[in-house]
């Protein structure tokens, strides 16, 4: 579900269409924080997609926490 | 006069968005009772490792008419606004376009458009900014958040890029509703579907979880698609549809 990046940053490796995935990873992560109404992207709320910890990159999102 | 407002990288991961800061910001503007302020829309950049963006990378802007003789006095308070409430490692910038005086629109639509594509730097974006008399400021940090206000306020300008900040406000109990009473009770101008079709007033749309306008041709548009039930002809879009925009 994740690999490391050279500058050592948790990048989600299924890329930006894995919504299930990201709903599963969100339901157990204890840092989930929704982020802004305008930024959120999936309709299940509690999603890596849409939480204020991820950053996007072309291919997918760094996991800030 | 009519001006535009466009702010870029106010925000850090714990503060609040820069789209509430551009609301702050028009809602200084009414308090004033200096002019008033339409819609903030939303417009996303270039996704670049080469990009020190917090979590996005999205501008924010506002049109507004504003009476000509405070005109100076908001872009001051604006400024100071933005350098106080900025977020710890952020790097503000703010765009103010006074319409009636901008030269080369080609110019700066163009390199609105290329902020969404190529990675640009603070010095193309005083360049066109002096070019097109756009005031630009950065307000803390290495201001590259002046790179994506001047595109926030391109893209604004274009009619053609950006969803409307907040959900439309809609009362529809039974999820159902006519495209007039959505532009009635919503204010939003158009109603079509993804494919350009014009809905017309008396067809009912289905209300999803997302009722989110986009800018399109210059006017806040609702997009819905085609409805699998019989209840209502269409639905609005999904915010994975939407996040195109």
């Amino acid at each position: 579900m994740w690999k490391i990046n050279d500058k050592g940053e948790k990048v989600f490796s299924l890329g930006k269409e894995a919504w299930q995935e990201a709903v599963a990873v969100a339901s157990v992560c204890t840092y989930f924080s929704l982020d802004d109404d305008d930024e959120l992207v999936s309709e299940e709320e509690r999603s890596c997609y849409n939480c204020r910890y991820r950053r996007w990159i072309p291919e997918s999102f760094v996991c800030l926490k | 006069m009519r001006i535009l407002v466009s702010i870029d990288d106010t925000d850090n991961l714990e503060s609040r968005g820069t789209g509430e800061i551009a609301s702050l910001l028009a809602k200084l503007l009414e308090e004033q009772e200096w002019g008033k302020a339409q819609v903030i829309t939303r417009h996303q950049l270039l996704v670049h490792p080469d990009i020190p963006y917090t979590s996005h990378n999205s501008a924010m802007c506002f049109a507004a008419e504003i009476k000509e003789q405070h005109f100076e006095e908001y872009l001051q308070i604006a400024r100071q606004f933005l350098a106080k409430e900025s977020a710890p490692g952020s790097d503000p910038g703010l765009c103010v376009v006074d319409l009636e005086r901008l030269k080369n629109e080609v110019e700066l639509k163009e390199f609105a458009f290329k902020a969404k594509k190529i990675v640009l730097n603070k010095e193309e974006a005083y360049e066109v900014a002096a070019k097109t008399g756009a005031y630009l400021s950065e307000h803390g940090g290495e201001g590259i958040g002046v790179i994506g206000a001047l595109a926030g306020a391109g893209l604004r300008l274009s009619g053609n890029d950006g969803r409307l900040r907040g959900k439309l406000k809609v009362n529809a109990p039974t999820r159902l509703i006519t495209s007039g009473e959505i532009k009635q009770q919503s204010g939003v101008e158009v109603v079509h579907s993804t494919e350009g079709q014009m809905i017309e007033d008396d067809e009912l749309i289905y209300l999803g979880e997302t009722i989110k306008a986009v800018m399109l041709d210059g006017r806040t548009t609702l997009l819905v698609f085609p409805n699998q039930t019989e209840d209502a002809k269409w639905q609005t879009c999904t915010k994975n549809y939407l996040k195109q925009f």
